[in-house]
């Protein structure tokens, strides 16, 4: 639990103190691209959740998503289309629609919780 | 279970650089100088300005400490005396007697000629001129016997251009500026004469005549009360 924490505040304040950039032209991709991975973790964290959580699935769907969103943002700019558009939008529902299963079923797992206390100095 | 911790921390890993490395790029927008050589020499040359104004300024207030150090033996009243003496001088409030140089405003010969009748001087042209001559070192400003203090209003009162609150008279009348030298006295002779204030008085119809340097005028005192409002006297210990 708290070692995948360590791996984000271990990157965030790496990032962080090593003052990296990025050119500004390439400012879009990485905006998609950390949309894309943010995607990926809520995914996973769902999955994980609904004990259907594969390893592979979602190590290769992180890559896979970030550079599909960056590829189509790409093609976007050199095709007049913008495309990225599209990435944003169906990364930006299926963030939402995990992140709110993820609430169902914590809070339905909270109720139960409850219930079980509730139920067990009864006994 | 392990190693899928393992990967999913390396993950969370990624995501935090890749967050930062946004978070960097859009948040410092590099502002970049972009003055070239001879603005910063511009800049630079004010700074030393400004330096060599403070430092005189220094010196005349080291000179001042030396006096009272000298004189506080003999009588610390003489030399109050002739500070307070000199910072009347310097507010105005007493005659200056000096070089200097004098302007007439008269009416133009083309206004005369047509019979247009003589308007006073606007307050905003009058302004104008000031202006101009305070870019120039002068001591002393005297616009139709009215000295100029740093309090003074021109304005117009119920359509007259006014003073010192006292109207100024329809042209001719006579403007005189006080010099500390008689080298500064041309440099701003030269420098009216080069302006284009001239102009701006023939669109109102009036010529302003620029007299040669003299080296003796006669600029009176300010001789109204001068309200003050926020210095007061402090209490006797």
């Amino acid at each position: 639990m708290w070692l995948p924490l360590l791996g984000l505040i271990l990157g965030l304040s790496f990032g962080l103190l090593t003052d990296m950039r990025i050119p500004a032209q390439y400012e879009n991709y990485l905006s998609i691209a950390v949309l894309a991975a943010l995607d990926t973790l809520f995914g996973g964290i769902r999955a994980h959740l609904q004990n259907v959580y594969d390893d592979k699935v979602f190590v290769s769907g992180f890559f896979f998503n970030i550079a599909l969103a960056a590829g189509l943002a790409f093609l976007g700019v050199h095709l007049g289309i913008d495309l990225y558009l599209a990435a944003i939008f169906a990364f930006g529902v299926r963030l939402f629609q995990n992140i709110a299963v993820i609430r169902r079923i914590l809070l339905s797992k909270w109720d139960e919780r409850k219930k079980e206390k509730k139920e067990s100095p009864q006994k | 279970m392990n190693r899928a911790q393992l990967r999913f921390t390396i993950i969370l890993l990624i995501i935090g650089l890749m967050v930062s490395i946004q978070f960097n790029t859009i948040k410092t927008p590099q502002s970049r100088d972009t003055r070239d050589v001879w603005e910063i020499r511009r800049e630079l040359s004010k700074e030393m300005q400004l330096h060599s104004e403070l430092l005189k300024e220094i010196r005349s207030a080291n000179e001042t400490l030396g006096k009272y150090e000298n004189i506080q033996s003999e009588s610390p009243e003489e030399a109050l005396r002739e500070t307070v003496m000199n910072l009347r001088e310097a507010a105005g409030l007493t005659e200056f007697t000096g070089p200097g140089l004098v302007m007439v405003i008269r009416p133009s010969i083309e206004s005369m000629a047509t019979g247009a009748g003589i308007a006073t001087i606007s307050p905003e042209l009058l302004n104008r001129l000031l202006n101009e001559i305070n870019r120039y070192r002068n001591q002393a400003v005297g616009i139709d016997e009215r000295r100029l203090i740093p309090f003074s209003a021109i304005r117009d009162i119920n359509g007259e251009t006014t003073v010192n609150g006292l109207p100024v008279r329809t042209p001719p009348f006579e403007i005189k500026v006080g010099t500390g030298t008689m080298e500064e006295a041309r440099q701003l002779y030269n420098a009216l004469h080069a302006s284009n204030i001239a102009d701006d008085f023939f669109i109102d119809n009036l010529t302003l005549d620029i007299k040669e340097p003299v080296s003796q005028l006669n600029i009176p005192a300010y001789d109204q009360p001068i309200e003050n409002k926020f210095l007061f006297e402090a209490e006797k210990e």
